[in-house]
C-alpha cells in the first residue's frame, strides 16, 4: 500500500524490513519498513506524534542500545553491511552516523573544548590539529566569528541557537557520512531556526541528512526527500517538491493538507 | 487584599530567615561568655599547648583540635572514593533489579543513629584493628574508619541523586559521539553534578568534623598527640562528651566552652573555604 520511489543516486543508508520493538511494548513501533536513503541529500521525515519518525531516527546510530530490552529486526544497510548485527562497533558507528538532538545540548566544559570532544575521544592529542579541526568544524557550522575570541568560555552562556550551531559543529569535527536532526529546531525562536536550516542545506555537500521535523514547512523548505509516517510505517516516500503537492496516497495528502495530525 | 496578603507572607519569611542569623549569633555569645575565663587566663597558648592536665590547671587543646581535624581527614580521605564509586554504580551501571533493593539500603545506613555506629565499632571493629595493626584497638585509625562508614551511605545518597540529574539528552549526545561508558561518566555526568557532589562532601564534613557518639566510644579520650594513628587519642567532641560531668573548677568548665567555640569556629572556616573552594565557579544549569 506504500508509495516508495525508487532512488538513482547512490544511497547512504537503505532500511530493510525494519521492525522496532521498545523493551516495554508487546507490539512493534515500527513494522516492515523499507527505505532508501539517498546520499549527500537531505531526506525528511514527517508524521503525526508517536508515528515513529524518532525511533526509526534513533535506529541508525543505535542511540537505542543505551536502554536495555530494545530489539531491532530486518536491516539497516550502511556501506554494504547490516548495522543491526551484535558484532557492530558501535563506537565507530556513532562517529560516522552523528546526531543532533531536539534540544542544544551543550557539554558542562568550555566552547573549544565541546567541539574538540569527539576529536580527543578518538585518541586526537596534537594542539595544531586540534585547533585547526575546531576552528574549521565552528567555521563550517557558521558559528567561528561569533565564538573566536571566546573559545575558553563556558558552552552555555551562549544563546539557544548558538549552542545547537555549536553542537552542530561538534558532531561535524569528526566528519560523519550521516547526520542524523531529531526536530533541531524545535527549541529556538524564529531567526535561530532560519540559521540553522540554512546550515543544513549548506551541509549536504558533505554529509546526508536525515531531519526528524514536526514542522511541514521546514520539511519543505530543506529537504530533497520527503517520508511520510503513520502509525509506524512509512506510507509515502517522495521528492519532496512532489510529495507536498501531488502525494499519491490518501494519508498523506490528508496529514498535509491537515486533516489530522 | 491581595498585596497585603504578599506583604504578610514575605515579611514572615524574612523575620524566619533573620531569626536563623540571630541563633547563630546567639550561640556563639553563649559560648563566648562561657568561655571568657579561659581565653583570659590562657589567651593564645589554649590553642598551640600540648598539655591537658585538669588536675593541675593546664588547659591546651592542640591534641583535641589535632585529633578532629585527622580522624575527620582520614574518614574524607576513605569514604569520598567509595560514596563516588557507589554513586556510579548506583546511577549508571547497576541493573534495573539492583537500583533499587540497594538505593534503599543505603538510605536506610544513613539513618541509623550515630550512637548505634559507635557501639557497632566498639564491639566489634576495634578488636579487628588490635588484630590487624596492634596496640589497643581503640584509636584515632578506628575512628577514622567508623567516621567514613558513618558518613558514606549519606554521601553516597546524594552524590547518586546528583548524578541522577543529568539529562538523558546531555548522555545520549556525549554516546552518539561515540563515547564510551566511562567517556560520559568522566566527562559529562561528573561535571554536571559536580555542585551537588561537593555540596553532599562538604555536609558530610561538617558532620564527621563535629561527630560526639560514633567516635567517643572507640578514640580513648587520650589528650596526646601520636603520628601513629593506633594510638587511643581524642577529639573536641570526644573531649566534651566525656568531661564535662567532671568540670569541678571555673577553669576546666570555662575551658571546656572555649574547646566548643573553637570547634564551632573549625567547623565555620572549613566549611567556608570548602564552599568558596569548590563552588565559585557558577552552576550550570
Amino acid at each position: 500500500m506504500a508509495t516508495i520511489i525508487d532512488i538513482n543516486e547512490e544511497k547512504a543508508l537503505e532500511v530493510k524490513d525494519f521492525e522496532f520493538t521498545y523493551a516495554s511494548a508487546d507490539a512493534p513501533s515500527i513494522k516492515k519498513l523499507n527505505m532508501p536513503i539517498a546520499k549527500n541529500s537531505i531526506t525528511a521525515l514527517i508524521g503525526p506524534s508517536g508515528c515513529g519518525k524518532t525511533t526509526l531516527l534513533r535506529s541508525f546510530n543505535r542511540i537505542h542500545d543505551l536502554y536495555p530490552g530494545n530489539k531491532y529486526e530486518g536491516e539497516i544497510l550502511f556501506k554494504d553491511r547490516n548495522i543491526l548485527t551484535a558484532q557492530e562497533d558501535l563506537i565507530n558507528l556513532r562517529i560516522q552516523i552523528g546526531m543532533i538532538f531536539q534540544k542544544p545540548t551543550a557539554f558542562p566544559m568550555s566552547i573549544y573544548d565541546n567541539v574538540a570532544y569527539g576529536l580527543r575521544l578518538q585518541g586526537i592529542k596534537n594542539k595544531t590539529e586540534l585547533n585547526d579541526r575546531v576552528e574549521k568544524a565552528l567555521k563550517s557550522a557558521a558559528i567561528w566569528k561569533e565564538v573566536k575570541d571566546r573559545l575558553k568560555h563556558d558552552a552555555n552562556g551562549l544563546s539557544g541557537g548558538q549552542q545547537q550551531r555549536l553542537c552542530i559543529a561538534r558532531a561535524i569535527a569528526v566528519e560523519p557520512e550521516v547526520l542524523l536532526f531529531d526536530e533541531p529546531t524545535s527549541a529556538l525562536d524564529p531567526i535561530s531556526t532560519a540559521g540553522i536550516e540554512e546550515l543544513i542545506v549548506e551541509l549536504k555537500e558533505r554529509v546526508s541528512i536525515i531531519i526528524v521535523t514536526h514542522n511541514m514547512q521546514q520539511a519543505a523548505r530543506v529537504s530533497d526527500y520527503t517520508g511520510f509516517m503513520y502509525l509506524g510505517e512509512l506510507i509515502e516516500l517522495g521528492r519532496t517538491e512532489e510529495l507536498f503537492v501531488t502525494p499519491k496516497e490518501k494519508l498523506t495528502e490528508e496529514y498535509i493538507t491537515g486533516k489530522f495530525g | 487584599m491581595n498585596i497585603f496578603i504578599d506583604k504578610f507572607f514575605a515579611n514572615t519569611t524574612k523575620l524566619i530567615a533573620i531569626a536563623i542569623l540571630l541563633i547563630v549569633a546567639w550561640i556563639f555569645t553563649v559560648l563566648f561568655q562561657h568561655s571568657m575565663d579561659s581565653i583570659q587566663a590562657f589567651g593564645f597558648d589554649f590553642i598551640t599547648d600540648t598539655k591537658w592536665a585538669p588536675n593541675l590547671e593546664k588547659f591546651g587543646a592542640l591534641p583535641a583540635i589535632y585529633g578532629s581535624v585527622v580522624s575527620t581527614f582520614l574518614a574524607m580521605v576513605l569514604a569520598v572514593p567509595l560514596a563516588i564509586g557507589v554513586a556510579i554504580f548506583l546511577s549508571e551501571l547497576a541493573p534495573a533489579k539492583l537500583k533499587s533493593p540497594v538505593g534503599v539500603s543505603i538510605e536506610l545506613l544513613a539513618a541509623i543513629p550515630s550512637v548505634i555506629y559507635g557501639m557497632w565499632g566498639l564491639f566489634y571493629f576495634v578488636p579487628i584493628i588490635r588484630d590487624i595493626f596492634g596496640g589497643v584497638g581503640i584509636s584515632m585509625l578506628t575512628a577514622g574508619i567508623v567516621l567514613s562508614i558513618m558518613i558514606l551511605p549519606f554521601m553516597a545518597a546524594v552524590t547518586r541523586d546528583a548524578m541522577n540529574t543529568t539529562p538523558d539528552i546531555l548522555k545520549e549526545s556525549a554516546y552518539a559521539l561515540g563515547g564510551t561508558k566511562w567517556d560520559v561518566i568522566k566527562d559529562i555526568i561528573i561535571p554536571y553534578a559536580k555542585a551537588g557532589i561537593i555540596g553532599s562532601f562538604i555536609l558530610a564534613l561538617g558532620r564527621a568534623i563535629g561527630e560526639t557518639m560514633a567516635v567517643t566510644f572507640v578514640m580513648g579520650n587520650v589528650h596526646k598527640i601520636s603520628a601513629d594513628l593506633t594510638q587511643p587519642a581524642t577529639s573536641i567532641p570526644v573531649t566534651l562528651a566525656n568531661e564535662f560531668t567532671e568540670a569541678d573548677t571555673d577553669f576546666y568548665y570555662s575551658s571546656l566552652f572555649e574547646l566548643s567555640l573553637l570547634l564551632l569556629v573549625i567547623s565555620f572556616t572549613i566549611i567556608s573555604i570548602a564552599k568558596f573552594y569548590f563552588l565559585r565557579r557558577k552552576r550550570i544549569a
